[in-house]
C-alpha cells in the first residue's frame, strides 16, 4: 500500500517536471535562422556558378544547373588585388585593435578601481562620445586630418589624411569609449580584496594592472577583440571618406575594384565578398569560447 | 616581530566617525583579537595598520617607527583576508611568489621559504593547481601560507575563518594558533565571533561603535567586564541582565532576589536607585550552593537539550532568563524551575553608564 502510493507520487513528481514541448517557439528559430542564412547561401550558391549560367538564363540567379567550380574566386583574388588590400587591413586592425584594448583597459582600470575627484565624470565622458554618431563629425574631422601634420614613418604626405595612420586613430578614438564602459564594467566585478593584496605583495599601480587585472580581464579582453575585430575589419565608411589612395584602401572598401561603371559581374562579386568575409568568421570561431564566457561572465559566482 | 602602537587614532570618512580616539599597544610576538559587531570600527583599524586606510588623526607605530605615511608595502607587513584575495589566474606557487618575487628575494631563497610555509600548511601537493581547484580551507592555507612566505614582522588576519563550515573553522581556529607558537610573529586577528576571540587570542580588544571598550586577557574580560557591553558581548549564551532597586538589604525584584556581594558593599551605595544584576547562563544551577547565593524563580519556558547539558529559557515576569543547567535534572518545558546563583558570580553595572560599579577587597 505504502509502495504503491510512494510510486504514484514520484510519477507525479516526474510528470510535474515534464516541460510542454515548445513547437512555436523552435518553428520561430527554424524561420529566424533560415532569414539569416538564406543571403549567405545565395551569396555561396551564386558564387560557385559562372556569369553565363546566371546573366544568360531567363530565370537569373534563380536558375539551378550548368557548371559549378572555384573560378569565380580566383579570379576576384586576383583581379581586385585582395592579397595587397587584406595587408592594408591587417595594417590597420592589428595596432587599431592593440591600441583600442591597452588604452581601455589602462582607462577602465584607474576609473574603477581608483577613487579620485573626476573619476566618474571621465567614464561618464568615454561612455557619452560612444553615443555620438560618428556622420555628424565628418566636416571637422575631413578639415582636421587635412590640417594635422605627422611625419614620416606614420604619414607620407605630411598630414593625417590618406594614411593609414589616421585611420587606426580614428577607429582608436571612437572604439575607446565603448571599449572602457565594458572593461571598467569588468573590473568592478573583481573584488577590490584582490587589489588590496597586490598592494600589500607590494605591487605598484603598473604592476597590479599588468600582473593581476590584466589577466583577469582576458575572457573580456577576448570578447571585445572579436567584437572590435569584426567592427574595425567590416568598416567602410572611414576608408571610403579619409583615404584617397586606391593601394591603401582595406579590402572591404578594395571590394569596389570589382565593380564596374557600367556592368557588374555579381558572381565574381559574390566569391570577393565570400573571401573578405571569411577572416571575421575564423576569428569569430577562434574565440567564440572566450565570447561567450565575456557575455556570461559574472553571472556565477566564482 | 614588531610591536603596533596606536596613539589617540582617529578615522573619520566625512561626518562619519569609524574609529575614535583608539590608543591601543600591541606588544612584540602577542596574538591581539580585534572584536565587536559589525561597524564597531575592528576591520578599520587593521585596515590602517595594513596601511589601506588613511589615518585622519593620531599616529600609528610598527616598532619605532611611525607609518602614517608609509606605503604598505614598506611597512613589512602581510595580510589575510576574509575572501583569501588569491590570484586566480596564478597557481598555488606563483600565488606564494609573487609578493617575493616584487621584493626581489632570490630565486633559490623563494623556492625555499615556499617549500617550508608549504610544508607547515601541507600544501605541497597543491602547488600547481590554480584557486579554482581548491576547496575553502585549502584556499584559506595558502592565503595563510602568502603571508608565512613574506616573514614579515607583523600578521592581520581580517575574519579568515568566516567562508568556512563550522567543523573547518574550528579546525583552522587550532590551525592557526599553532602556527602562531610556531612562528612566535606579532598577529593581529579581527573576528566578529566571541568564541574566536576567547579561544585564540593572548589578548583582546573589545570595540563597540568605533570606541575601545576594554583590553585584557580572555579571563580578565569574562571575569571582570569594564562595562555592560563587554559583559554581553563575551560569553555564550550572553549573560542576563535585570535592573534592580537599590535597597538597604537584597537586591530583590520580582522573582529574583540577590545579596549585595560584599566586593561592592561600597560602590553601590553612589550607584543610584537602580543598579543592573548580571549573571552569565552557566553560573545558574538548579541544586544546593554552598555560600551566600542568590535565587532566581521563574517558568521554564523551552528546553534546549545539549547532551551534558540543558538550556532554559525562563520566564520570570516580563523578563526571559536563560540558564545552562546539567540535563540530569530534565527540566520539562512549563516546570516552575528555583535556580540559584553564587553571590560572587554577580555583576553590577550602573544602570544608567552601563560601567561595571567598582569591586574591592578581590
Amino acid at each position: 500500500m505504502t509502495t504503491s502510493t510512494a510510486s504514484a507520487s514520484a510519477r507525479t513528481v516526474v510528470t510535474g517536471k515534464r516541460q510542454r514541448p515548445h513547437y512555436f517557439t523552435h518553428l520561430f528559430l527554424i524561420i529566424v535562422s533560415l532569414i539569416w542564412f538564406l543571403p549567405l547561401a545565395w551569396a555561396i550558391y551564386t558564387s560557385l556558378r559562372p556569369y553565363a549560367d546566371t546573366g544568360g538564363n531567363p530565370r537569373g540567379y534563380f536558375s539551378i544547373g550548368g557548371a559549378y567550380n572555384f573560378k569565380n574566386f580566383v579570379n576576384a583574388w586576383n583581379q581586385a588585388d585582395l592579397p595587397l588590400h587584406f595587408l592594408q587591413t591587417i595594417l590597420v586592425v592589428v595596432p587599431a585593435l592593440i591600441l583600442i584594448l591597452l588604452f581601455a583597459s589602462m582607462v577602465a582600470f584607474a576609473v574603477s578601481r581608483y577613487s579620485f575627484r573626476f573619476n566618474l565624470a571621465m567614464l561618464m565622458l568615454f561612455t557619452a562620445g560612444n553615443l555620438l554618431p560618428q556622420q555628424v563629425v565628418i566636416v571637422p574631422l575631413f578639415r582636421l586630418y587635412l590640417a594635422l601634420p605627422m611625419s614620416a614613418p606614420l604619414s607620407d604626405n605630411g598630414i593625417w589624411y590618406d594614411q593609414l595612420f589616421g585611420i587606426v586613430m580614428i577607429h582608436l578614438a571612437f572604439q575607446l569609449g565603448f571599449c572602457t564602459f565594458v572593461l571598467s564594467n569588468y573590473f568592478k566585478q573583481v573584488p577590490k580584496e584582490i587589489n588590496e593584496a597586490a598592494v600589500v605583495d607590494g605591487a605598484s599601480v603598473w604592476r597590479t594592472y599588468r600582473s593581476v587585472l590584466l589577466p583577469l580581464a582576458r575572457p573580456a579582453l577576448a570578447a571585445l577583440a572579436t567584437l572590435e575585430f569584426t567592427w574595425i575589419y567590416n568598416d567602410f565608411f572611414w576608408g571610403i571618406l579619409l583615404l584617397r589612395t586606391g593601394d591603401k584602401f582595406p579590402v572591404t572598401s578594395a571590394l569596389n575594384n570589382l565593380s564596374g561603371q557600367f556592368f557588374t559581374d555579381n558572381n565574381l562579386l559574390a566569391a570577393g565578398s565570400l573571401i573578405v568575409a571569411l577572416p571575421t568568421l575564423i576569428v569569430y570561431f577562434a574565440l567564440q569560447k572566450h565570447f561567450v564566457a565575456g557575455l556570461t561572465l559574472g553571472s556565477t559566482k566564482g | 616581530m614588531a610591536t603596533v602602537t596606536f596613539d589617540h587614532v582617529y578615522k573619520r570618512y566625512g561626518e562619519v566617525t569609524a574609529v575614535s580616539d583608539l590608543s591601543l599597544e600591541i606588544q612584540d610576538g602577542e596574538f591581539m583579537v580585534l572584536v565587536g559587531p559589525s561597524g564597531c570600527g575592528k576591520t578599520t583599524s587593521l585596515r590602517m595598520i595594513a596601511g589601506l586606510e588613511e589615518i585622519t588623526e593620531g599616529s600609528l607605530r610598527i616598532g619605532d617607527r611611525v607609518v602614517n605615511d608609509v606605503a604598505p608595502k614598506d611597512r613589512d607587513i602581510a595580510m589575510v583576508f576574509q575572501s583569501y584575495a588569491l590570484y586566480p589566474h596564478m597557481t598555488v606557487r606563483d600565488n606564494l611568489a609573487f609578493g617575493l618575487k616584487l621584493r626581489k628575494v632570490p630565486k633559490a631563497e623563494q623556492e625555499k621559504r615556499i617549500n617550508e610555509a608549504a610544508g607547515i600548511l601541507q600544501l605541497e601537493k597543491l602547488l600547481e593547481r590554480k584557486p579554482k581547484e581548491l576547496s575553502g580551507g585549502q584556499r584559506q592555507r595558502v592565503a595563510l601560507g602568502r603571508a608565512i612566505v613574506r616573514e614579515p614582522a607583523v600578521f592581520l588576519m581580517d575574519e579568515p575563518l568566516s567562508n568556512l563550515d563550522a567543523k573547518l573553522r574550528v579546525q583552522t581556529r587550532a590551525e592557526i594558533a599553532r602556527l602562531h607558537q610556531r612562528l612566535g610573529t606579532t598577529m593581529v586577528y579581527v573576528t566578529h565571533d566571541q568564541v574566536e576571540a576567547m579561544t585564540m587570542g593572548q589578548r583582546i580588544s573589545v570595540m563597540s561603535m568605533g570606541l575601545l571598550q576594554q583590553v585584557g586577557s580572555p579571563q580578565d574580560l569574562y571575569d571582570h567586564p569594564k562595562n555592560k557591553f563587554v559583559a554581553g558581548f563575551i560569553g555564550s549564551p550572553a549573560m542576563n541582565f535585570i535592573d534592580v532597586p537599590v535597597g538597604s538589604g537584597d537586591l530583590t525584584i520580582g522573582g529574583f532576589s540577590f545579596p549585595v556581594p560584599s566586593r561592592y558593599a561600597e560602590s553601590i551605595k553612589g550607584a543610584g536607585r537602580t543598579v543592573t544584576a548580571g549573571f552569565r547562563p552557566e553560573h545558574l544551577d538548579l541544586g544546593d550552593m554552598a555560600g551566600p547565593t542568590g535565587t532566581v524563580t521563574g517558568k521554564a519556558d523551552v528546553v534546549e537539550y545539549l547532551g551534558n547539558e540543558e538550556l532554559l529559557h525562563v520566564s520570570v515576569g516580563e523578563q526571559e532568563v536563560v540558564a545552562i543547567v546539567d540535563s540530569s535534572h530534565r527540566v520539562r518545558p512549563g516546570d516552575i524551575v528555583n535556580l540559584r546563583l553564587p553571590a560572587n558570580k554577580l555583576h553590577l553595572f550602573n544602570a544608567e553608564t552601563g560601567d561595571a560599579l567598582v569591586a574591592t577587597g578581590e
